[in-house]
């Protein structure tokens, strides 16, 4: 039993099922992120679990007791808005106080509490001004106090972070990474932003429709998506898709082909592939220049020059799909030039005609597996 | 948009303006003047719009040719004040409901506000007579404060609740997460954050009920002692002339205390109080 259980959690609007039964368990002190596209579902799941949303049938456990028809205060979360939600006639200490008022705590133990959520988040000299004289950061930071003085079992995240520009979101990301670490507490994190989700997750839960797309740690979504679905959502630039037929299947994988060039892909293959149509899908940055077990003679239209990295884009002939290379910040290319690409058979991911991954067979000697078990770290 | 206007323009429209404020101003202006001049000089022919000789002395003889005017002064900013106060604790819970929580029948209620408000109080004033004298509130403050009361409501709840329907749900939503019932909620949260939109509530009902009274004092009281200030201002009428410059003068000692809360509540209406609630 997780410290946060969500058996068959389901949701409608009306008739319009928005979560159609999510099953998860959240461990104790794991910092769990909901990823997904805008409206599919993860801030209604989010607020389901605050308490503030209704839960149409399922049951949301904390600590192993059914919290459905508690408010959210007995629940035992807290929870930081999007927009901060800050009081703005209240200064800073007064806002980080509001939830200690509310229990009518004496005045001596709520100042000490205070003052040392402000000392965690360094707002001590910022405790007598008003929301109002604040930057975005710091607006974001008393939110946090806010949460913190309250000592939750399970604090919500509702993207706190997408209001704030990239610079300040890279800080918050770090200062949030460390947060995690000081407080040891469970921590349940909305965003639309990858990067937000693969830097700072012990486990993503990749949402997609109101269903559960995939869950693991970052890496393990990274190597091994479970659909396409994942397999274009996590990653950035986005994973290139070519159709391929299924030529064979052996021990050593699928044998496929595209356009004429076959490639023997090492995934777990299962009955009936052989004849179909499958999609073989491809990280920007696993393409190389020059000929691999499969080549590609792409021209590129445009070139984005990163400084680490140049990025080239191609319309592949007769798909309208963009094919997108990541390769080395100073290799030389040009638009409108012929160039030729190819891709390791080991980077290839396929997927069947549903859209489900046949799984890889990747050597992760490369990857540290401790990193892929959050309980091992 | 750079609205550039040519300089005929620019005239034809401050004279527009100059004639409107004039036509809007010329009462009060020419009030004034009449409370400054002795009464002989009024009717004089022809007419001097400027006041000859003109004093304050107006302003001295009124106390003593209607000696009960002070009570009149205050009755009336007695009933007003009553009815603001009345009106404001049923109206800021009121209209923080309609404006936060979905429940049935809220639409249908606030139409019937408005309904109501569509009638004056003038035409209900028969219905409204038969029930002071069953409730045996004729002649008391009550029967001039209650329909004065039940007619301010429903603008007041129009305008409060579109006021907080602007202050962001996440500051409820925020204040519910940490534990606050909804009566905290409104008193430490939206309370401070709505008073703007409180002061222009209690300002336009306080001038409502200031105008409104008149009506309800003639048909509900007849007791001088209770009399407001339109009705006690009748008092100037003599049986064979009008003390007209005392009358005016008269009218604007009246309306002085109104005046001083309105310009005292005016001094709350601080826009950009939310500023740094949320992230807009």
């Amino acid at each position: 039993m997780g410290q946060l259980n969500l058996n068959r959690v389901q949701k409608f609007y009306g008739t319009f099922e928005v979560l159609k039964g999510i099953e998860l368990e959240v461990k104790n002190g794991e910092f769990v992120v909901f990823v997904g596209p805008s409206g599919c579902g993860k801030s209604t799941l989010l607020r389901m679990i605050a308490g503030l949303d209704e839960t149409s049938s399922g049951d949301i456990l904390i600590e192993g007791k059914r919290v459905n028809d508690l408010p959210p205060v007995k629940r035992g979360i807290a929870m930081v808005f999007q927009s901060y939600a800050l009081y703005p006639h209240m200064t800073v200490f007064e806002n980080i106080a509001f939830p200690l008022r509310v229990e009518k705590m004496p005045e001596e133990k709520l100042k000490a509490k205070v003052e040392h959520a402000a000392r965690i988040l360094h707002l001590d000299q910022r405790l007598q001004q008003k929301p109002g004289m604040l930057s975005g950061g710091q607006r974001q930071r008393v939110a946090i106090g806010r949460a913190i003085v309250r000592e939750p079992k399970i604090f919500l995240f509702d993207e706190p972070l997408s209001n704030l520009d990239a610079a300040l979101r890279a800080d918050m990301r770090i200062e949030l990474a460390k947060l995690h670490r000081q407080l040891q507490a469970t921590m349940i994190y909305v965003t639309h932003d990858q990067v937000e989700a693969m830097t700072m997750a012990d486990r993503i839960v990749v949402l997609n429709a109101g269903e559960i797309a995939q869950t693991g740690a970052p890496l393990e979504l990274y190597h091994k998506p479970a659909n396409i679905f994942v397999a274009g959502f996590i990653g950035n630039p986005k994973m290139n898709f070519l159709p391929v037929t299924c030529k064979g299947v052996s021990d050593a994988g699928v044998e496929v082909d595209y356009k004429g060039q076959t490639a023997v892909v090492p995934v777990g293959p299962h009955d009936g592939l052989v004849g179909r149509t499958l999609t073989l899908g491809v990280r920007p940055e696993h393409i190389l220049l020059g000929a691999g077990d499969l080549s590609l003679t792409v021209t590129p239209t445009v070139i984005e020059r990163l400084g680490a990295h140049t990025v080239a884009y191609a319309a592949l002939n007769g798909e309208g799909e963009n094919y997108c290379a990541m390769l080395p910040g100073t290799v030389a290319i040009r638009p409108e030039e012929q160039v030729l690409t190819g891709i390791r058979a080991a980077d290839c991911h396929l997927f069947d005609e549903a859209g489900m991954a046949l799984e890889r067979r990747v050597e992760l000697t490369d990857i540290d597996m401790g990193l892929l078990d959050p309980a091992a770290a | 948009m750079i609205n550039r206007y040519r300089w005929y323009e620019l005239v034809a429209i401050y004279a527009g303006i100059l004639v409107f404020l004039g036509f809007i101003l010329a009462p009060f202006v020419e009030g004034f003047l009449v409370s400054l001049k002795p009464l002989g000089l009024l009717f004089s022919s022809p007419y001097k719009f400027w006041p000859e000789n003109g004093s304050f002395a107006a302003y001295v003889t009124m106390w003593e040719s209607v000696p009960g005017f002070a009570r009149y002064i205050f009755n009336s900013f007695f009933i007003s004040t009553i009815v603001t106060a009345i009106v404001l604790i049923l109206v800021i819970p009121a209209a923080y409901a309609f404006a936060r929580f979905n429940f049935r029948g809220s639409g249908a209620l606030l139409g019937a506000f408005l309904a109501v408000n569509m009638f004056s109080g003038a035409v209900l004033l028969i219905p409204l007579f038969r029930l002071m004298r069953s409730f045996g509130v004729l002649n008391t403050y009550l029967a001039m404060i209650m329909p004065g009361v039940a007619f301010l409501i429903p603008s007041a709840i129009w305008l409060l609740r579109t006021y907080m329907m602007r202050i962001p749900r996440e500051l409820d939503e925020a204040a519910f997460v940490d534990g606050a019932s909804h009566f905290y909620t409104l008193r430490r949260v939206i309370l401070p954050i709505a008073m703007p939109g409180i002061t222009v509530v209690a300002i336009t009902t306080f001038i409502g009920a200031y105008a409104q009274q008149f009506i309800y004092a003639l048909t509900f009281n007849s007791k001088t002692e209770y009399m407001p200030l339109p009705v006690g201002l009748f008092a100037y009428f003599g049986r064979q002339e009008v003390i007209w410059n005392e009358l005016m003068a008269a009218s604007f000692v009246g309306i002085a205390p109104a005046v001083v809360v309105i310009f005292l509540l005016q001094r709350y209406l601080v826009s950009g109080l939310t500023a740094g609630a949320v992230k807009q």
